[in-house]
């Protein structure tokens, strides 16, 4: 018995040998040179324009902001990307492609400009990773195949495993040291130690003292409301993704009628082609059918 | 391939190592500075007034420490256009980390996060620094003003020597152990990176070894497409990922924290730093100032009261780091490591050069003249909005003490030679 079903979706799709072929070199370049370099470039720049500083800077990542911001930046894309390939193909990876892609990104960024260029050392520059995050929200999406419960469930666990998730990589650097006789932390003192012209350390967007009333709980409560603000954006996003990823033709009917077709699977069949016509008179099927014949001729 | 294409490619290929060969024969220098020039006169001249600034040792090997320390007085004669210095921090500038600041003291206060400043008030800082990347490297020390921008001071040459992989930044831990700031956590971090990066990359894997796009596209828009496509082997992989995942999390998470036990969160108090004052037995009040544009001067016109009790001679002029110093000045101050290329030391011109006695009162012409004015671009001082200059007049009794006044006042631009005089 076969692992996959396969076999069945590929019967089912009604494409004959050649077109699967070709549909297999359509997933390879579209997938890899357009999908995920086109969603890595642009996830990358749009995440560092809202979110950037708390992903370079270990000094940044406090237990207020960075646990509320990343979270909430880090959905959007998934969000939209998610959409589109849930929507038309029922591919459940969006939110693990976008969030490896802004990884790809990152980490291209860390050793090419941060490290080689301006010569930080990776580990005062390290970004977070959110791709179990990703991976739970992608998973939800499959289990529940509803972009409701994934919402719900899925970006709320999205936002609050954040903190656990880093915490393994940046644990170390809340360890006390004491400079000059001043209590700090190892983050704020590599922030210190590093010199760094154009970011003073009053740049820093980090807690200073609210949220007194839960009792020093800081982290936890940023990630809840980290958790409901992303499920907001989540849902927004994977409406914008509803926006700009409609696809549709203008289509010229028998009596020279344009109308819009939404079902843009139809166009090329022989339905299509009964209903409408074809450019040249010859339906589809029967073009196929003659290439079929001239090649066993041949 | 005919010979049109031929010819295309050949064209193409023959701009491309044009366009090669252009780019080598441009000389792409690197940059020797931090653009101090190009910020604005009044912004140089009023805001903080930089002295005393030392850079110690000039060659430091990889691993060693040096020095960067002065004083600052922050100008009673701030500018309208610059926000207050409530929030401040002394900074290096320098090329990137060439150093790492090991501390830093602000009037014997430690300053390791930012605070305010006061008008008026002045302070002597003292940035210890450890040699990391080789080179040569132009370094200043910057005031950073919350809402203004960092304002740079003086600029001098340091030299690092030795190699770059012998670096190391050790630091005692409050807990017991040392850890070294440049590879901290490091393995850590890029072992959960690679662990998190590997499953996310098996995750698209497990559905990109199937058709992706086209077929399911047209599978899911038939009737019964949507059901055929939840294939349950996915589902029992997405269990799975989801408990591998949790487990993980909850794996990285008790072992982080059991290795750390003691942690705090970032730090974000402010140091609370007294200022001093200048002090000075001279009262100078500037009567007038013209700025002569072709003779590169500033002429002053002051009012000098000594009230103490020893005759006192000014040597120096001292504004946006750049100084001007006459024969007093040389005798008293003359610190033959500060960067000639921002000292004048013949750019100070007094018509009367006898000393100031005890209780007098004098109108002292003074002229600071020297090509400097023009080189670092303090002459475009005629096209700020804010046209008013300031800095600090040094002078000296015979003793050696030093009296320090901060002037400031309006400025008149002299445009041509013919009213020059």
């Amino acid at each position: 018995m076969a692992l996959f079903r396969t076999a069945e979706i590929i019967k089912a799709s009604k494409l004959p040998p050649e077109g699967v072929r070709l549909s297999r070199m359509i997933d390879a370049v579209y997938f890899l040179p357009i999908a995920y370099l086109g969603v890595f470039a642009t996830f990358h720049m749009h995440f560092d324009l809202l979110a950037g500083d708390w992903d370079f800077w270990i000094d940044w990542k406090d237990r207020q902001f960075w646990v509320t911001v990343t979270p909430i930046v880090e959905v959007m894309y998934p969000g939209a990307i998610m959409y589109y390939f849930w929507t038309f193909y029922r591919q459940p990876f969006g939110a693990t492609l976008s969030i490896t892609g802004l990884l790809v990104g990152k980490w291209i960024t860390i050793v090419f400009a941060w490290y080689w260029w301006a010569n930080f050392p990776a580990n005062f520059v390290m970004p977070a990773s959110m791709v179990s995050s990703a991976l739970i929200l992608d998973a939800t999406l499959l289990l529940t195949r509803s972009w409701m419960l994934t919402a719900i469930f899925g970006v709320w666990a999205f936002a609050m495993m954040f903190n656990p998730t880093q915490y393994a990589i940046f644990g170390y650097s809340h360890q006390p040291v004491v400079i000059d006789g001043q209590l700090m932390s190892l983050a704020d003192y590599m922030g210190f130690t590093f010199v760094r012209t154009g970011t003073p350390e009053y740049i820093r967007i980090i807690e200073v003292g609210s949220l007194r009333t839960f009792g020093g709980h800081t982290v936890w409560i940023s990630a809840f409301f980290s958790a409901f603000v992303s499920m907001l954006v989540f849902t927004i996003w994977w409406q914008i993704g509803h926006f700009v990823g409609q696809s549709f033709f203008w289509v010229k009917g028998k009596r020279g009628v344009m109308s819009r077709m939404n079902d843009t699977m139809i166009v090329g069949t022989d339905e299509f082609a009964q209903r409408h016509g074809t450019p040249d008179g010859i339906a589809p099927g029967a073009r196929v059918a003659a290439r079929t014949a001239a090649t066993t001729i041949s | 391939m005919n010979a049109k294409n031929i010819f295309k490619l050949c064209v193409i290929g023959s701009l491309g190592m044009a366009t090669l060969g252009l780019t080598l024969m441009v000389s792409a220098l690197p940059a020797a500075a931090h653009g101090e020039r190009s910020q604005e006169p009044f912004l140089r001249m009023r805001t903080a007034q930089w002295y005393d600034t030392r850079w110690n040792p000039q060659k430091t090997n990889v691993n060693d420490e040096a020095m960067l320390s002065g004083k600052i007085h922050i100008s009673e004669d701030w500018p309208r256009a610059v926000v207050k210095p409530n929030r401040t921090f002394i900074n290096v500038g320098s090329p990137s980390s060439v150093f790492t600041r090991l501390s830093s003291k602000v009037n014997g206060t430690p300053m390791m996060t930012s605070g305010p400043m006061e008008i008026g008030g002045d302070y002597e800082y003292v940035i210890k620094l450890r040699g990391r990347l080789p080179g040569h490297h132009h370094i200043h020390p910057m005031l950073a003003v919350n809402g203004a921008g960092p304002i740079a001071g003086p600029g001098g040459w340091m030299d690092i020597v030795g190699n770059y992989k012998d670096f190391t930044n050790p630091v005692k831990l409050l807990v017991g152990g040392t850890i070294d700031t440049e590879t901290a956590g490091l393995t850590a971090g890029l072992f959960w990176h690679v662990v998190w990066g590997t499953l996310g990359f098996l995750w698209i894997a497990w559905f990109s070894i199937r058709p992706m796009f086209l077929i399911r596209a047209r599978v899911l828009a038939q009737e019964g497409g949507d059901a055929l496509l939840n294939d349950p082997v996915d589902r029992v992989v997405a269990f799975g990922m989801l408990g591998v995942t949790f487990t993980l999390i909850a794996i990285g998470f008790f072992y982080t924290d059991s290795q750390y036990p003691y942690t705090i969160p970032l730090q974000a108090g402010e140091p609370k730093i007294k200022s001093t004052h200048l002090k000075s037995d001279l009262t100078v009040k500037v009567l007038a100032a013209d700025y002569d544009v072709p003779g590169r001067a500033l002429r002053m016109t002051l009012q000098v009261t000594n009230s103490g009790e020893q005759p006192l001679s000014i040597g120096e002029f001292t504004t946006a780091g750049i100084r001007f110093l006459n024969k007093v000045g040389v005798a008293n101050n003359m610190d033959p490591t500060y960067p000639p290329e921002i000292m004048a030391t013949d750019g100070l011109h007094i018509e009367d050069e006898s000393p100031i006695n005890p209780g007098e009162t004098r109108e002292v012409k003074l002229d600071s003249r020297d090509s400097l004015w023009e080189i670092q671009r303090l002459m475009d001082l005629v096209h700020d909005p804010d046209q008013r200059f300031g800095g600090l007049i040094m002078a000296w009794d015979e003793a050696g003490n030093r009296h320090i006044n901060s002037i400031a006042g309006n400025i008149i631009p002299v445009f041509t030679r013919a009213t020059a005089g």
